[in-house]
C-alpha cells in the first residue's frame, strides 16, 4: 500500500495514534450511572451465570474495540489516499496535452477532423488510466490548464470545454518530473516538445490551399493609392484555385490559377480602383481540407490630403518632410503669427505651444509649459529610449532602439499613453482627448529627425490626427488593440465582447475576419486573419509518435480512500444497530 | 398520629377493614364458630366425644342417660376453648423500602387488615418486625380496641438493615413461645436463603402463612446501558452493561426464584401468596381468607 498523501512513516505514525487513541478512549472509565435496587442476590446469580459465559462477554469487548478501531483506521487513513495497485491501478500523475492550433480543425479522410481524433485519443487515455491517477487537460493555446483531478467526468468535461484556436501552439509549462505527459497533436506548428513528453499522434496527410499574406498598403508613387500584397500556397496535390478579391463595393479582382504541389502564387495587386472599406480575398478549390486560410481580410482607408498648419522659427527637417509629404496641404507661420484657423486639419508646433489647445489634433515637437500639455519638471540628459509601445498606430514601421538624445524634458505622463519612454522620462507621450501627440525633446538635440523611421513617425502621426489607418493585422486568439475601452464590433455590425486590461482592449476570436475597434472618436480596423504558412502547411508534420493510450486494469473505479469512507460508515452504522441492541459495548 | 400512619391507616383503610371483617365471616358461616378451638379437650360448653370413665374422674361429666341404655359408666367430654396465637412476622429490611408503593407499606397494610380480623376473632395478635434481628416486636393484643396500638406499631417500623429470616426466626421463637399461626409478611430477599427462616418456624410448630411480596420493578426492570446497580441493604455496587439477554436471565431468575418459594411451601403444606405492591391489598386478603389458614 502506497499513500499519495502522506509518506510511509507518517501514515505509520498516523495509524498507530489513532489506533491508540481510539483503544485509550475505550479503556477510559465512563462514569456509569448508579442505580439502587432491593436486593443484588438476584442479579448476582444472573451475573455469575454470565460469567460462566464470559467466552462471549470478552467476544463483544474485543469486537467492541475492534469495530471502533476499524472505523478510525478506515478514516484516518483515507485521508492519506491510500492506493493499492493490484486494486486500484497504478498510481499516477497524467497530462494530456492537446493541440490547439488551427491545423487540427483539418479534415481526415473519414469525414471527422484531426482535432476530433485527438479528443477521441485522449477519452482513451482518462478511460485508461486506473482510479488512482490524477488527470490533468491543458492545451497549447497557452491559456487552458485545468488543475489535476481524479474526478472522470470533470476531466471529460475539461476535454469538452476545449476547441482548437488560431493561434501559433506552445507547449505549456508543465511540471514534467513528476507526471507523466502526453501530448496529442498533429505536429503542424508545434515547437519544443520536452522529450519527456509521449507523444499521440492524429497526423494524416490532407489537401490544403490557403492565403498565407494578404497585406494592404499605401502605393508608394501614388498617395492616394493602394496595393495588396498576395500569398495562396498549395500545401497538397496540384490543384485549381480560383481566387476572388472583393471590396466593399462592386470592386473585385479574380484570378483563376494553377497551382502545382507546393506551388506558390504571390502578386502585388492594385487596389486603386478600390473604394475604402472591406477587402476581402478567398480562395476556391475542390476538396481543401482547412478552410479557415482559404479567406483574408484587409481594410482599405479613404484617403484625403490634410491641411496641416506648421507654426515653427524654422526648422528645415520639418518643413521639407511636410512639403514633400502629398497627404498634406501644408501652411507655415511663426509663433508671434499663430492665429487658429478654422480650415486646418491639423497643427505641427515646433518649441512652442500656444497657451490655449488649438481646435484640432495638434503635434508638438518640444515640452512646453502650457495648461493643455504637461509642464517640464526639469531636463533628463542623454535619455535612451527603453521603452516602446510596438502595437500603437504612432509605431507602425517606427525604429526607435537607435535614436540619440542629447535631453529631454521630465514630464509627468500620467493619463497619458507612452508611446516611447526612457527609465527617467516619457520621450513620446499622445493624448487621446484632447488629441495631441508630444515629443519631449527638441529635434535639435536628437537624431530623430535623421532616422529613417522619421518621415513614417510623422506620416502614423498625421494619419493618426485625421485620416482612416490601414487595418492593424491580428492572427485568431486573444487580441489586444492599443485603444482603451473600445467598443468592438465585426464588419456587419456584430458586437464582440472584450475588456480593457493595461490601457488596452482585449478580446477573443477564432474566426478570420475585419473587426472595427472604436472609442470616441477613435476608430481602428483589425484584420484577423491565419495567414501563417506555418500553420497552413498542413502536410508538414515534426511530430513522430512514441506510445500508445496504456490501459490499466484495477478492480475499483474510484480511489480507495472513497471506499475505505463508504465502509467506515456501513461499519457505524452496524456499530450503532449492535450498539443499541447492546450485542456490542 | 404519625403522618406515616395517618397516610397508611386512614378512613378509608378503616371502612375497608371493616368490609373484610365482615367478608370472612361470610366465607366461614356454616362451617365452624367465628372464634378458634382446640383440640385440646377441656371445659368448655362444647361437647366433643366420649370415653369410659377411670377412676378420678369428674362425676359432673358422667353421662347419666347413656348409663341408663349401656349400663356403662360413659364420661362426656367437651372442648376447650382457647386462644389461638397469631404471630405476624413483618419483613422491614432495607429492601422492602424498593418500589412504589414500596414494598413495606405494602407490607403494612396487609399485616395491619390481617391483624384486625385476628383482633376481631379475640385471637392473640403478635407483631413482629424483624430484619437481620427481632428489630421490635408487640406483645400480644386481643380484642378490636386494640388496632390503633398496631397501627401506631407498624407505622414505626422503619426499613433498614440486611434481611437475615433464619436468626429473626430463631431469635424470637426460642423465647418459649406457644405454638400458632405465624404469617410472614416478607419480599424474601435473603441472603442467607429463605428456607432456613421457614424451617425455624416449622421447626417450632407453628402453623406458617406465607406472603410474598414483590414490586413491579423488581419482576421487570427497566434498565438499559452501563449501569452500576447498588444493593440498598448492603450498598454492594456492581457495573453491569444491560443487555437485553441479561434482563430476560434476570426476569428468569427471579422467576425462579419465586417458583421455589412456592414449591417449598407447597411441599410443607404451608400457605403461600404472592403478589406485587400495584395489587389491591384487601384483594390479597381475601385471598388469603381462601386458602382457609387464616380463619379456622
Amino acid at each position: 500500500m502506497r499513500f499519495m498523501a502522506l509518506t510511509q512513516l507518517q501514515a505509520l505514525l498516523l495509524a498507530a495514534v489513532t489506533a491508540g487513541t481510539v483503544i485509550g478512549l475505550y479503556f477510559l472509565k465512563v462514569r456509569h450511572r448508579r442505580v439502587f435496587i432491593s436486593s443484588s442476590m438476584l442479579w448476582q446469580r444472573v451475573l455469575d451465570e454470565h460469567v460462566k459465559h464470559s467466552l462471549r462477554e470478552r467476544l463483544r469487548r474485543i469486537i467492541s474495540i475492534a469495530l471502533a478501531v476499524v472505523i478510525a483506521l478506515l478514516i484516518a487513513m483515507s485521508l492519506g489516499r491510500p492506493q493499492i495497485e493490484w486494486l486500484t491501478g497504478r498510481t499516477q500523475r497524467i497530462a494530456i496535452v492537446l493541440d490547439t492550433s488551427p491545423s487540427m480543425n483539418a479534415k481526415t479522410a473519414d469525414g471527422t477532423t484531426r482535432w476530433q481524433h485527438a479528443v477521441a485519443r485522449a477519452r482513451d487515455l482518462i478511460d485508461g488510466a486506473g482510479p488512482a491517477a490524477e488527470l490533468r487537460i491543458a492545451d497549447t493555446s497557452g491559456e487552458t490548464a485545468f488543475p489535476f483531478t481524479t474526478d472522470r467526468t470533470e476531466a471529460r468535461s475539461n476535454l469538452d470545454m476545449l476547441s482548437p484556436e488560431g493561434t501559433e501552439p506552445q507547449f505549456p509549462m508543465l511540471d514534467m518530473r513528476n507526471s507523466t505527459v502526453y501530448l496529442i497533436s498533429d505536429g503542424v506548428g508545434l515547437r519544443d516538445v520536452p522529450d519527456s513528453a509521449r507523444r499521440i499522434s492524429v497526423f494524416e496527410p490532407a489537401e490544403n490551399v490557403a492565403i498565407t499574406a494578404f497585406e494592404v498598403r499605401p502605393v508608394p508613387v501614388n498617395p492616394l493609392g493602394y496595393e495588396a500584397w498576395l500569398e495562396v500556397h498549395n500545401y497538397g496535390k496540384a490543384a485549381n484555385v480560383k481566387l476572388t478579391i472583393t471590396g466593399s463595393a462592386k470592386d473585385n479582382i479574380t484570378r483563376d490559377l494553377r497551382l502545382r504541389a507546393n506551388d506558390a502564387f504571390k502578386e502585388l495587386l492594385d487596389l486603386s480602383g478600390f473604394q475604402g472599406g472591406t477587402v476581402t480575398a478567398r480562395i476556391e478549390t475542390s476538396n481543401d481540407a482547412l478552410a479557415a486560410d482559404n479567406v483574408a481580410f484587409a481594410y482599405l482607408p479613404i484617403k484625403r490630403r490634410t491641411k496641416t498648419l506648421l507654426v515653427t522659427r524654422g526648422n528645415n527637417y520639418l518643413e521639407t518632410l511636410l512639403k514633400v509629404n502629398r497627404y498634406v496641404d501644408l501652411q507655415s507661420t511663426t509663433p508671434d503669427k499663430y492665429r487658429e484657423s478654422p480650415d486646418i486639419d491639423a497643427y505641427v508646433f515646433d518649441r512652442f505651444a500656444p497657451p490655449t489647445a488649438p481646435p484640432k489634433p495638434a503635434f508638438v515637437v518640444g515640452a512646453a509649459a502650457v495648461n493643455w500639455l504637461r509642464t517640464p519638471q526639469g531636463e533628463v540628459r542623454k535619455p535612451s529610449i527603453t521603452t516602446w509601445a510596438d502595437n500603437h498606430p504612432l509605431m507602425q514601421y517606427v525604429p526607435v532602439h537607435d535614436i540619440s538624445i542629447e535631453r529631454a524634458a521630465k514630464i509627468d505622463a500620467s493619463n497619458l499613453t507612452v508611446i516611447a519612454a526612457s527609465n527617467d522620462t516619457p520621450l513620446i507621450v499622445a493624448s487621446e482627448k484632447p488629441r495631441w501627440v508630444m515629443l519631449t525633446f527638441d529635434l535639435n538635440s536628437s537624431d530623430f529627425a535623421l532616422q529613417t523611421g522619421f518621415p513614417v513617425f510623422v506620416e502614423n502621426v498625421l494619419a493618426w490626427f485625421n485620416r482612416e489607418q490601414l487595418a492593424v493585422r491580428r492572427p485568431p486568439g486573444e487580441i489586444e488593440i492599443p485603444l482603451a475601452n473600445a467598443e468592438v464590433r465585426t464588419a456587419d455590425g456584430k458586437a464582440v465582447a472584450s475588456s480593457t486590461q493595461l490601457g488596452s482592449t482585449v478580446f477573443h476570436t477564432n474566426e478570420p475576419g475585419l473587426y472595427i475597434a472604436t472609442a470616441g472618436d477613435a476608430r481602428l480596423p483589425i484584420a484577423v486573419n491565419l495567414t501563417n504558412p506555418d500553420l497552413s502547411n498542413i502536410n508538414r508534420s515534426a511530430l513522430k509518435e512514441n506510445t500508445a493510450p496504456v490501459r490499466t486494469t484495477s478492480w475499483l473505479h474510484n480511489e480507495l480512500w472513497v471506499y475505505m469512507v463508504l465502509a467506515a460508515l456501513i461499519l457505524i452504522s452496524v456499530e450503532w444497530f449492535t450498539y443499541h441492541r447492546r450485542i456490542t459495548l | 398520629m404519625s403522618s406515616a400512619e395517618v397516610t397508611l391507616f386512614d378512613d378509608e383503610f378503616l371502612k375497608k377493614l371493616e368490609y373484610l371483617n365482615i367478608m370472612s365471616k361470610r366465607l366461614f358461616t356454616g362451617q365452624m364458630r367465628a372464634k378458634r378451638r382446640t383440640k385440646k379437650r377441656g371445659t368448655g360448653l362444647e361437647f366433643a366425644d366420649y370415653r369410659s370413665y377411670v377412676s378420678g374422674d369428674d362425676f359432673r361429666h358422667l353421662d347419666w342417660k347413656a348409663y341408663l341404655r349401656l349400663n356403662r359408666l360413659i364420661l362426656k367430654l367437651f372442648e376447650e376453648e382457647q386462644d389461638l396465637p397469631i404471630y405476624f412476622f413483618v419483613d422491614s429490611s432495607q429492601s422492602m423500602n424498593f418500589g412504589r408503593p414500596a414494598k413495606l407499606d405494602y407490607a403494612r397494610r396487609v399485616a395491619a387488615a390481617l391483624c384486625y380480623i385476628g383482633l376481631a376473632n379475640l385471637d392473640r395478635v403478635n407483631i413482629i418486625s424483624f430484619a437481620d434481628g427481632v428489630k421490635d416486636e408487640l406483645p400480644p393484643q386481643k380484642g378490636k380496641g386494640r388496632i390503633f396500638k398496631i397501627f401506631r406499631f407498624l407505622s414505626d417500623a422503619a426499613p433498614s438493615g440486611k434481611t437475615n429470616s433464619k436468626a429473626s426466626f430463631r431469635a424470637y421463637c426460642t423465647k418459649a413461645r406457644r405454638r400458632g399461626l405465624a404469617v410472614v409478611v416478607s419480599d424474601f430477599l435473603d441472603h442467607e436463603g429463605f428456607e432456613s427462616g421457614l424451617d425455624v418456624l416449622r421447626h417450632f410448630r407453628h402453623d406458617i402463612f406465607v406472603i410474598h411480596i414483590a414490586s413491579h420493578e423488581e419482576i421487570d426492570p427497566q434498565l438499559t446501558g452501563e449501569l452500576q446497580l447498588v444493593d440498598s441493604e448492603s450498598n454492594v455496587a456492581r457495573e453491569i452493561t444491560v443487555t437485553p439477554s441479561l434482563i430476560a436471565a434476570y426476569k428468569a431468575e427471579f422467576a425462579r426464584y419465586c417458583e421455589s418459594i412456592e414449591n417449598y411451601c407447597l411441599k410443607y403444606q404451608l400457605g403461600y401468596v404472592r403478589t406485587t405492591t400495584d395489587f389491591p391489598f384487601e384483594e390479597l386478603v381475601l385471598n388469603v381468607f381462601r386458602q382457609g389458614r387464616f380463619l379456622k
